[in-house]
This record gives structure tokens, C-alpha cells and sequence, in this order.
């Protein structure tokens, strides 16, 4: 049940979502993997790309533009 | 109780919408647009006319080029960015933006975060102004408004965008990704 | 130190066929990272700016139809209402061409099938409408001559929109969301466009000039151009659907 952080603060389309896919591999399920972003697209893609993959996903506010994305990893 | 707060506003400007409620506005507004201008929606029309613009205005001449030859060429030189109907158009897209940004009190600066962002932008800037010209548009333009207007050419463009894309994704990754 | 209460965005509609899961907000509503390696800027309220700029939006738009022409004002409004919804939506173009290619994932590229197919419905009909009656057809300025130059600007607006993150919708979507690269690729775009535009001589003599000009209707007629448009987009559609199906057993 480890937790993991993704900082994908800054990038740009389609970084972050590609980084999680290759992130949420290495991961076991039951781990969460968190990632920061602050990107419109990823905000929809990347939450999209996780329940798509059954995976169980929240997002959070964090700040003006600026989110967190709970991803965790049920398949 | 504070505006933002309101369940209408939150469902209009706050909470995102599906890309198909995109399509159907999108769509609607192609078609205002038609309607009330006799054209169709395009973005890199005025391009060009902007770099002649600041090209001239540091001295530089357009005159002996064909593209400004012709009479539209030469009536979008003497216009300026506000009586420039497609210019105002670019600038009120991105007002646009702003503005449901702003309401949904998500706007933040994004700086540039490093070199390769840079260089991505240069080079893909360039590669999207040089093929949007000679191609007559742009995914708008060509692309969009030319389907929509049942030109064959807009599914050419359509094909070889997507190759294109191929190719962009391929280098992405390789040359543009950490 | 106080903090606004965490906000918890719950499921949004999705676009995707995948099943809706019954989750509920308050199950991890003081769900936060247990690491915090990144500063936190406190949330602020924005709508005040957003309802500032509304108010010079209204202004700009009333200036420009008194002091320029109602078109103008028309091309203003049509300008925001383009760049709201694009925003509102996240709708990106570049987006329906490289996710199905780097995620598997399509369902841009089906809105932006089903854009077409609803615009193409409504321009038809405005452009019969007016052929029918004997007035210049709107929008043929947007059927142009295929050739060379169009296969070689769309390939490399394809490889550049990538590259840059946005195409030209996209480009100014995001400046107006604050985005730097954007910013910049912007500039380079209006610069690689007058470089072109010095060699467009060279591109018409040797390829615009020979090109055809095909529109739907010369060849099927009015109703059969429809019919054939329909029946490509509808194609398509289906293809991108089962891309998407075929690319997620790839990955599972």
C-alpha cells in the first residue's frame, strides 16, 4: 500500500499522462500513485486514461489551475 | 452566499464539460459563424500579414512577393490588428480562454520549464506556421472548415496531419522526453 | 495555519464508454499526499478577474460594432465564444491525432469526428440555400486546390503540433490560460507563416496552380455529397472506436 508522488508540474501536453502510464507499471496493486499537475489536459486525460484501465481515481484542488491525482492501482 | 459557490455557476463555468458538449458548440458557432460572415472559422489567416507588419515596420518591404501581390494580399496590408476581422477574431479566442480560466479560478502562470520545452516550441511553431501556409490553413481552417465545407481538401489535409502527428509523437518521445 | 477546506472534484462525465463507478466525495475527503515535496500557493478566488474581464469583453465588443462595423463585433464575440468553449472543454485537436497514437485513447478524436459531421450538416444546407438561390455560396473560400503543398503543409503542421503541445486553436486556448510555451511557440508560428508566405510564389507556380479543386457537391450533388461525408465521418468513427478497444487489450 505504498504511496508514490508524480510531480508533473510544468509539462506540457501529453508528459504527464505518459509518465503515469510508465509510473503506474512499475507500480503493485494497492499502491496509490499521486500525481501533481497543473495542466489543463492532464486534469482530463490522465483520470480518463486511469478509470479506463479500472483503476480507481480522485482528484483534488490544490491550488489555482494546479491539482493532485489519486491513482489507485487496482489491475 | 458567495457567487462562485452557486450550483449554476458551478456547472457553467467550474465544472468541465464533455467533449461532445465541445463538438455540439463548436459546431453551432462554425455555424453562426457562416452564417453572419459568409466564411468559415479560421485561425492562421492573418499570420502572415502580422509578420509583414513588424517586418515593415522595422523597414522591411513585401511588396515584390507574390503572396502580397495579390488583392487581398495587398488589402490586409493596410489594415491594422483591429480593423483586421480574423485578427480580432485570434485575440477574442484567447480572451476567450481566459475568461472561463478565470471564472473557474483556475489561471496560473506556466512558465517554461526547460530547454527541451523551448526548442519543442521553436521547432514545432515554425514546422505549424511554414505547412499552415502553404496548405491554406491550419487544423481550423483546412482542416475543419474545409470538411465541413465538403472540400476533398480537408481530408487530404486530415490524412497527412495525421501522419504528420506519427511522426511528431515518434520524436516526441525520442528527442523531447526525459 | 488555516486552509480553505480541500475541495474533492468527484467523478466528471465521462466521455469514455467505461462504467460509472459509484464513488462517493466523502469516503477520502481529507485525502492529501503524505509526501509534500511541492509548495503549496493558496487557492484563490478568481471570479472577480473573471467577471473584470467579461466586463471589458462587453466593452470591446460594443466599441468595435459602433466604432468599426457590427461584423467586427461579430467576429469579437464568435473569437470568445470559440475560446470559452475550447477551454471549457478542453478540446484539443492535436490531441484527437497523437492520443490515438501515443495512449491508445480516441475519444477526441471521435468529438472532433462528430464536429465535423454536425457542421457539415449545417453548412450544406447554408450553401445549397444560397446556391439554390442564385447568391455567391458562403465558405468556398475554404475549398482550395489540392496538391503537393497540401500534403507537405499538413505533414508538417502534424509533426509541429506535437512538438509545440497545441495546434492553432490550441496555441491560443492556451495563451490565454497563461501558458509560456505557448507564448513562444506562438511567435515562431506567425514567423515560420511569413517565411512561407515569401515562398508561396515558388508553391503556387509549381504546385498550388496545378491542383484540383474538388467540392462534394460538383461531384455527388447537394444531397449526395452529405450522404458520402456522413458515411466517411461515420466510418471513421467506428474505426477510432474499435482503435481504442484493440489498443487497451494490447495494454491489459
Amino acid at each position: 500500500m505504498a504511496e508514490y508522488e508524480l510531480d508533473c508540474l510544468g509539462e506540457a501536453c501529453p508528459i504527464p499522462l505518459v509518465k503515469t502510464e510508465n509510473k503506474l507499471k512499475e507500480l503493485e496493486i494497492g499502491d496509490t500513485l499521486i500525481v501533481i499537475i497543473d495542466h489543463s489536459c492532464a486534469l482530463k486525460n490522465v483520470p480518463e486514461w486511469a478509470r479506463k484501465h479500472k483503476h480507481e481515481v480522485e482528484v483534488e484542488e490544490i491550488g489555482d489551475g494546479e491539482y493532485e491525482i489519486f491513482i489507485d492501482k487496482t489491475a | 452566499m458567495k457567487l462562485s459557490s452557486n450550483k449554476h455557476f458551478q456547472a457553467w463555468f467550474k465544472s468541465p464539460w464533455t467533449y461532445v458538449t465541445g463538438a455540439i458548440l463548436l459546431s453551432i458557432f462554425q455555424i453562426v459563424t457562416i452564417a453572419s460572415t459568409g466564411s468559415s472559422w479560421g485561425v492562421t489567416g492573418p499570420f502572415a500579414t502580422w509578420g509583414a507588419w513588424v517586418y515593415q515596420a522595422f523597414g522591411g518591404s513585401v511588396d515584390h512577393w507574390y503572396f502580397f501581390s495579390t488583392e487581398s494580399g495587398q488589402a490586409s496590408l493596410q489594415r491594422t490588428f483591429f480593423t483586421d476581422p480574423a485578427s480580432v477574431r485570434n485575440l477574442g479566442v484567447i480572451i476567450g480562454a481566459l475568461l472561463a480560466t478565470l471564472l473557474a479560478s483556475q489561471f496560473k502562470f506556466k512558465k517554461i520549464k526547460n530547454m527541451r520545452q523551448v526548442a519543442a516550441a521553436i521547432v514545432g511553431g515554425l514546422l505549424m506556421g511554414y505547412g499552415a501556409r502553404i496548405a491554406f490553413g491550419c487544423n481550423i481552417g483546412a482542416l475543419y472548415s474545409g470538411i465541413a465545407n465538403l472540400s476533398v481538401s480537408g481530408w487530404v489535409f486530415a490524412l497527412f496531419m495525421f501522419a504528420g502527428a506519427y511522426v511528431g509523437s515518434k520524436l516526441l518521445v525520442r528527442y523531447f522526453m526525459v | 495555519m488555516s486552509e480553505e477546506a480541500v475541495r474533492v472534484i468527484t467523478e466528471e462525465p465521462s466521455d469514455a464508454s467505461s462504467r460509472r463507478s459509484a464513488q462517493t466525495s466523502s469516503r477520502r475527503s481529507s485525502r492529501r499526499s503524505t509526501r509534500r515535496s511541492v509548495e503549496r500557493k493558496p487557492k484563490q478566488d478568481q471570479t472577480i478577474y473573471g467577471l473584470g474581464v467579461l466586463a471589458i469583453v462587453i466593452a470591446v465588443g460594443i466599441y468595435l460594432a459602433a466604432a468599426v462595423s457590427a461584423v467586427m463585433g461579430i467576429f469579437w464575440v464568435t473569437g470568445i465564444a470559440f475560446g470559452f468553449i475550447l477551454r471549457r472543454t478542453n478540446f484539443c485537436f492535436t490531441a484527437s491525432m497523437r492520443d490515438p497514437i501515443m495512449t491508445g485513447s480516441t475519444s477526441l478524436t471521435k468529438a472532433v469526428l462528430i464536429a465535423f459531421a454536425i457542421t457539415s450538416i449545417g453548412f450544406v444546407a447554408i450553401q445549397y440555400g444560397s446556391a439554390t438561390a442564385g447568391l455567391p455560396v458562403p465558405g468556398m473560400g475554404f475549398v482550395v486546390p489540392i496538391s503537393f503543398a497540401t500534403a507537405a503543409g499538413a505533414f508538417l503542421f502534424g509533426i509541429g503540433m506535437v512538438l509545440a503541445g497545441g495546434c492553432a486553436s490550441g496555441t491560443l486556448m492556451r495563451i490565454g490560460e497563461g501558458y509560456g510555451m505557448q507564448l513562444l511557440s506562438i511567435v515562431f508560428f506567425v514567423f515560420g507563416s511569413f517565411w512561407a508566405a515569401r515562398d508561396m510564389g515558388w508553391w503556387t507556380l509549381n504546385f498550388i496552380s496545378n491542383g484540383p479543386v474538388i467540392h462534394l457537391p460538383a461531384v455527388f450533388g447537394w444531397g449526395g455529397a452529405i450522404f458520402v461525408q456522413l458515411l466517411i465521418i461515420g466510418l471513421l468513427y467506428i474505426a477510432a472506436d474499435k482503435w481504442e478497444t484493440r489498443k487497451q487489450e494490447q495494454e491489459s
